[in-house]
C-alpha cells in the first residue's frame, strides 16, 4: 500500500503528472496575460502543451564537439530536480507530500539545480552564444541566489521551523508576512524571476544579443524538458512565496487565487521593464537586493531575540 | 559663388574651382595630388565626404562619335557637401592601369566607399588598410568588374555560370586569446543580413569587422538596361521602408536632367508622402530599436500605432511599402477631400501616442538604464565622419537637407529642424520622435494649403546628355544621388549612395569597448537599413536571367512536389 502511494504521490498528485498540467496551464496565464498587456492576442489555452508534444516528436540533434552523455542528461536532470522540488511544498494548497526538518533549504537547492544545468549545458557545448550564455547564467546564479535564500530564511526564522508544512501553517494562523516582511517578499518574488531568466532578467538569453543564449544547440527533448523544467519551477516558486508571504495555502481555491495574483504581478513586471545588462543585474541583486535581504533578516532576529511578537 | 574657404583651400594646391550652376562646383584634380587636395579640404573644415561615384566613360564618348569601343579612362568623383553645395572633384584613372590613391588615411570614413569602387572597377587602391571584399561574395571571379561597361551583363551572368560551387567559409578565425562572436548574416538581432565579428574580452568589445553584400540585387548595373521609367521602379525597390524618397531623389534628378520641373501640386504631393513615409519608418525603428533593448511592449505598442500610418498609405496609394508615387514630371495619385480627412484623423490619432512615446523615452528609468550615455558620439567626430540623418542631429550636427537646401514642397513648407546634444543613443530616440511631431505637423501644413493645378508635365523619353547630382532627406539621413545620361532612353550612370553606408563609420568607430549587450542598440542606432547598402551586385544566374524557376527553387535530390506548377 505503501508502495502504491509513493508512486501515486511521486507520478500523478502532487508530483508528476498533477505538476506538469498545472505547470503548462501558469505558462499559458502567463503568455496570455503578456500577450494582454501587450495589446497582443496571446496563444490559445493548448499552446503550450502543444509546444512541448511538438518538442518531443522533433529530432533531438547533438552537436559535434559536446559531451554526449552531459548533453543528453542535463535536461533530464534538471526537469528531475524541479519535479522533486514540488512534492515539499503545499501544492494545491494541501500539505506537502513529504516533509521533514530542514526541507525549505533541500527545496532551495532543488530549485537551483535548473540554472546549473543550463549553465553546464551551455558551457559543454562549443557555440558562441552558448558559452556566453552560460558564463552569463551562472554569473545571474550568484548575484540572486544568496538574496534568495535570505529572502525565504525570514519566514523560517519568525516562525521557528525549518519545515515549509510548519511555515505554511505558522502563516495561515498570523497577520501575512507581505505586510511584516515587505523587503523579502520583494526580494523573494524578483529572485524567483531571475531564476527563470524572466524579462528584466533574461540577459542570459538574450535574443538580440546571443540567440538563446545557454540552449541554443538545444532541439527537441532535450529543449523540451529544459521548457517543461523552467514551469515547474515557476509553478514550484510561485506556490512557495504564496505559502510563505501571503497567509498560507491552506485550500486549493485559496492556491489558485494567490498563485494566481503573483503571476499576474510578475507578468505585469516582465512587460514593464528595458532588459537589464548582466552587469546591471550582479549590481542591482548585490548592491540593493542582497543588502535588503540581509537587513531584513537581521531584523527579524533581532526582534525575535527581543521577544517581540511577530 | 564660389565659398573662400575652397578657393583658399585649393589655390595652393594649383587646383582651380569652377561653378556649374545649382549649387555645384566642380575641379578637376590629378590622381598623385588628390590627397593632398583632400588634406586642405579636411583642415579648411569645408563639408564632408559624402560619396564617391566610379565612372565609366565609353558610353559618353561613343555618343560623342568617338569610334574607341572603350574608353580609355575612368572618371572618379568625389562629392563633398557642405550645406545646399557640392564640390565634385574629378580624378581621371587610365582603363590600362587604374589607380588611385587612398584617401582613407585623411578621411577613415571614405574606406567602405573606397572599397566598393575597388571592388566594383576594379581600380587598385593604394595604401588602403587591408581587407577581405566587402560587397561582392565571396567566389566571385576575380578580375570582373561588375560596374565596368566591358563587363555586360550578359558576360557576367556567363563567367558566373562557369564557377565551379564552393562552399562557404566555416567559423572566423580566432588568434590566441581572441574570442570571436558573430553576429549574422542570420541572426535574431539583426532583421537584414550583415555580418559582424566582434571579438570580446569577457563582455567588452575588443574587435570588430563588418561585412556587407549579402542582398545583392544589382540595381545600379540593372538600371543602365533599363528606361528612365523602368529605373524609377527599380530604384524604388532599393528599400522596402522608404521607397518613395528613393524614387523622389531618382525623378528629381531626371527632371533637372531634361529641364522640367514638377508643378507645384505634385510637388506638394511628393512632399506629403515623404513625411507619412519618414513617420511609418521612425515608428517601426523605435520597435526595432526597443526590441533590441528587450523591452517588447514598446516595441508591439509602437508597431500597433504604425499600422495607422500604414493604412493611410494604402488607402491613398493601393500599396502599404511601395506607394509608387513618382513619375518623371510629377505623381500619380491626387489627394482628394476625403483622402485628406482620413489623414488628418490619422494625425490627430499618432500625436498623442507619440507624446506618450517621447515621455517613455525620456523618463522611463529602466529603458534610460539601456540608452542614456551609450555610443556616445561627440559632435566634432559627428561632423567630420560625415554622418548624416538623425544619427548626427542627435550628436548636434545640423545636417538637414530639407533644412539646408530645400527640395520639392519644403521651401514652401518649411521644416523647424531637430535635433539634440547629447550624442548618446538616448539623444536619438529623441530626435527621432520629435521629429514624428514635426513631420505630423508638415502633414497637416501640406493638407491645409495644397496648390491646385496639374499633377504632372511631360518628360521626354530621350533625357539630354548630362549628369546631374541630386540630395534629398530620408528618414535614416541624406541620400545621395548621381545621374548620367548619355542621351539615351536608358542611364548611363546611375549612382546611390545611402545613408545607411555613410553611418556605419559610426558604429565601426564606437564599437571598441562597448558592452556585448549594447552592441545591437548601437547598430540599431543608426537605423542601419542593408538592403540599402546592398545594390550593387549582379544575382547568381542559372540559366533564366531575371526570374528565379520553379526548379531553382526546389532543393536538389528534393523532387519535386506532387501538385506544383510547372
Amino acid at each position: 500500500m505503501s508502495v502504491l502511494l509513493v508512486i501515486v504521490t511521486y507520478l500523478i498528485f502532487p508530483g508528476g503528472l498533477f505538476v506538469i498540467v498545472g505547470s503548462l496551464a501558469y505558462e499559458y496565464a502567463d503568455r496570455k496575460l503578456i500577450a494582454r498587456f501587450q495589446n497582443r492576442v496571446g496563444p490559445r489555452w493548448f499552446q503550450p502543451l502543444a509546444d512541448l508534444v511538438k518538442l518531443l516528436v522533433k529530432e533531438e540533434i547533438v552537436p559535434a564537439g559536446v559531451n554526449r552523455g552531459l548533453f543528453i542528461w542535463l535536461p533530464a536532470v534538471a526537469l528531475a530536480a524541479a519535479l522533486a522540488a514540488a512534492v515539499y511544498v503545499p501544492m494545491a494548497g494541501l500539505a506537502p507530500a513529504w516533509s521533514f526538518p530542514g526541507d525549505v533549504v533541500c527545496t532551495v537547492y532543488l530549485l537551483m539545480m535548473m540554472t546549473l544545468c543550463i549553465g553546464l549545458a551551455g558551457a559543454n557545448t562549443s557555440d558562441r552564444f552558448s558559452i556566453i550564455g552560460a558564463v552569463r547564467a551562472l554569473t545571474q546564479l550568484f548575484s540572486y541566489e544568496a538574496p534568495f535564500l535570505l529572502a525565504l530564511l525570514g519566514p523560517a526564522v519568525v516562525s521557528g521551523s525549518w519545515r515549509i508544512a510548519q511555515i505554511n501553517g505558522y502563516a495561515q494562523d498570523h497577520l501575512w508576512m507581505i505586510v511584516t516582511q515587505p523587503l523579502g517578499f520583494l526580494v523573494a518574488l524578483l529572485g524567483l524571476m531571475g531564476k527563470l531568466e524572466l524579462s528584466p532578467f533574461d540577459a542570459p538569453e538574450a535574443e538580440t544579443e546571443i540567440v538563446s543564449g545557454a540552449l541554443t544547440e538545444y532541439s527537441g527533448r532535450g529543449l523540451a524538458f529544459f521548457r517543461l523544467g523552467r514551469d515547474i519551477e515557476l509553478f514550484v516558486g510561485l506556490t512557495l512565496i504564496a505559502s510563505f508571504y501571503l497567509g498560507g495555502l491552506a485550500n486549493p481555491l485559496q492556491f489558485l487565487v494567490k498563485t494566481l495574483a503573483l503571476l499576474f504581478v510578475t507578468a505585469g513586471l516582465q512587460s514593464l521593464f528595458a532588459r537589464l545588462r548582466i552587469d546591471q543585474t550582479v549590481g542591482l541583486w548585490w548592491r540593493i537586493g542582497a543588502i535588503l535581504g540581509l537587513g531584513q533578516l537581521l531584523i527579524l532576529i533581532a526582534l525575535k531575540t527581543a521577544g517581540v511578537p511577530l | 559663388m564660389i565659398p573662400e574657404t575652397v578657393t583658399r583651400a585649393l589655390q595652393p594646391a594649383g587646383i582651380r574651382v569652377i561653378e556649374a550652376g545649382d549649387n555645384n562646383l566642380k575641379a578637376d584634380v590629378d590622381a598623385p595630388s588628390l590627397p593632398r587636395v583632400v588634406t586642405a579640404l579636411k583642415e579648411a573644415r569645408w563639408g564632408y565626404l559624402s560619396a564617391i561615384t566610379g565612372l565609366d566613360r565609353t558610353q559618353l564618348e561613343a555618343a560623342a562619335g568617338d569610334t574607341e569601343t572603350l574608353a580609355r579612362s575612368f572618371d572618379v568623383l568625389y562629392h563633398f557637401c557642405r550645406g545646399a553645395s557640392v564640390l565634385t572633384i574629378r580624378v581621371t584613372v587610365p582603363r590600362e592601369n587604374p589607380v588611385l590613391p587612398s584617401i582613407s588615411g585623411v578621411l577613415p570614413s571614405a574606406v567602405l566607399q573606397e572599397r566598393e569602387l575597388s571592388e566594383t572597377f576594379g581600380i587598385e587602391i593604394t595604401n588602403m588598410p587591408a581587407h577581405g571584399r566587402l560587397l561582392l561574395s565571396d567566389d566571385w571571379p576575380a578580375g570582373l568588374y561588375p560596374m565596368r561597361k566591358e563587363h555586360t551583363p550578359d558576360f557576367i551572368h556567363q563567367k558566373i555560370s562557369e564557377l565551379p560551387h564552393t562552399e562557404p567559409s566555416a567559423l572566423p578565425e580566432e588568434g590566441p586569446g581572441k574570442f570571436v562572436i558573430p553576429i549574422g548574416p542570420q541572426h535574431p538581432a539583426l532583421k537584414e543580413p550583415a555580418h559582424f565579428e566582434l571579438a570580446v574580452d569577457g563582455e567588452i568589445v575588443t574587435d570588430v569587422s563588418l561585412r556587407l553584400g549579402y542582398v545583392h540585387r544589382g540595381i545600379e548595373k540593372a538600371a543602365e538596361s533599363r528606361t528612365w521609367i523602368q529605373s524609377v521602379y527599380l530604384v524604388e525597390r532599393i528599400c522596402g521602408i522608404c521607397s518613395h524618397i528613393h524614387a523622389t531623389a531618382f525623378v528629381l534628378g531626371v527632371e533637372k536632367l531634361a529641364g522640367v520641373s514638377a508643378p507645384p501640386r505634385a510637388q506638394a504631393i511628393r512632399t506629403l508622402f515623404a513625411e507619412m513615409e519618414r513617420i511609418h519608418s521612425h515608428l517601426l525603428w523605435l520597435g526595432v530599436a526597443a526590441h533590441q533593448a528587450g523591452f517588447d511592449t514598446l516595441f508591439m505598442f509602437s508597431w500597433r500605432d504604425r499600422e495607422t500610418i500604414m493604412d493611410l498609405l494604402d488607402q491613398v496609394s493601393g500599396n502599404r511599402v511601395n506607394y509608387s508615387v513618382n513619375v518623371p514630371g510629377g505623381v500619380k495619385y491626387d489627394i482628394d477631400q476625403p483622402r485628406s480627412d482620413a489623414i488628418r484623423r490619422g494625425m490627430d490619432a499618432l500625436e498623442p501616442r507619440i507624446y506618450h512615446y517621447l515621455e517613455i523615452v525620456t523618463r522611463d528609468e529602466s529603458f534610460l538604464r539601456r540608452t542614456r550615455g551609450v555610443g556616445v558620439f561627440p559632435r566634432d567626430q559627428a561632423d567630420s565622419l560625415g554622418v548624416v540623418g538623425p544619427t548626427a542631429r542627435a550628436s548636434g550636427v545640423l545636417r538637414d537637407l530639407r533644412v539646408e537646401s530645400p527640395y520639392i514642397a519644403y521651401g514652401d513648407f518649411p521644416v523647424r529642424p531637430v535635433y539634440d546634444d547629447g550624442c548618446d543613443l538616448a539623444a536619438r530616440f529623441v530626435v527621432r520622435i520629435k521629429e514624428l511631431f514635426e513631420s505630423c505637423r508638415l502633414v497637416r501644413a501640406i493638407l491645409d494649403a495644397l496648390p491646385s493645378g496639374d499633377l504632372r508635365v511631360d518628360v521626354p523619353r530621350r533625357i539630354p546628355e548630362g549628369e546631374a547630382i541630386s540630395r534629398v532627406e530620408a528618414p535614416r539621413g541624406e541620400l545621395f544621388y548621381y545621374l548620367r545620361s548619355a542621351g539615351g532612353i536608358n542611364p548611363d550612370r546611375v549612382k546611390v549612395r545611402t545613408p545607411s553606408l555613410a553611418n556605419w563609420a559610426y558604429v565601426l568607430s564606437v564599437a571598441v569597448g562597448l558592452k556585448l549587450a549594447d552592441i545591437p542598440m548601437v547598430i540599431v542606432g543608426i537605423d542601419p537599413c542593408f538592403s540599402c547598402n546592398d545594390r550593387m551586385t549582379v544575382l547568381r544566374p542559372d540559366g533564366s536571367r531575371e526570374s528565379v524557376s520553379w526548379e531553382q527553387l526546389v532543393p536538389p535530390g528534393a523532387g519535386r512536389a506532387g501538385g506544383c506548377p510547372e
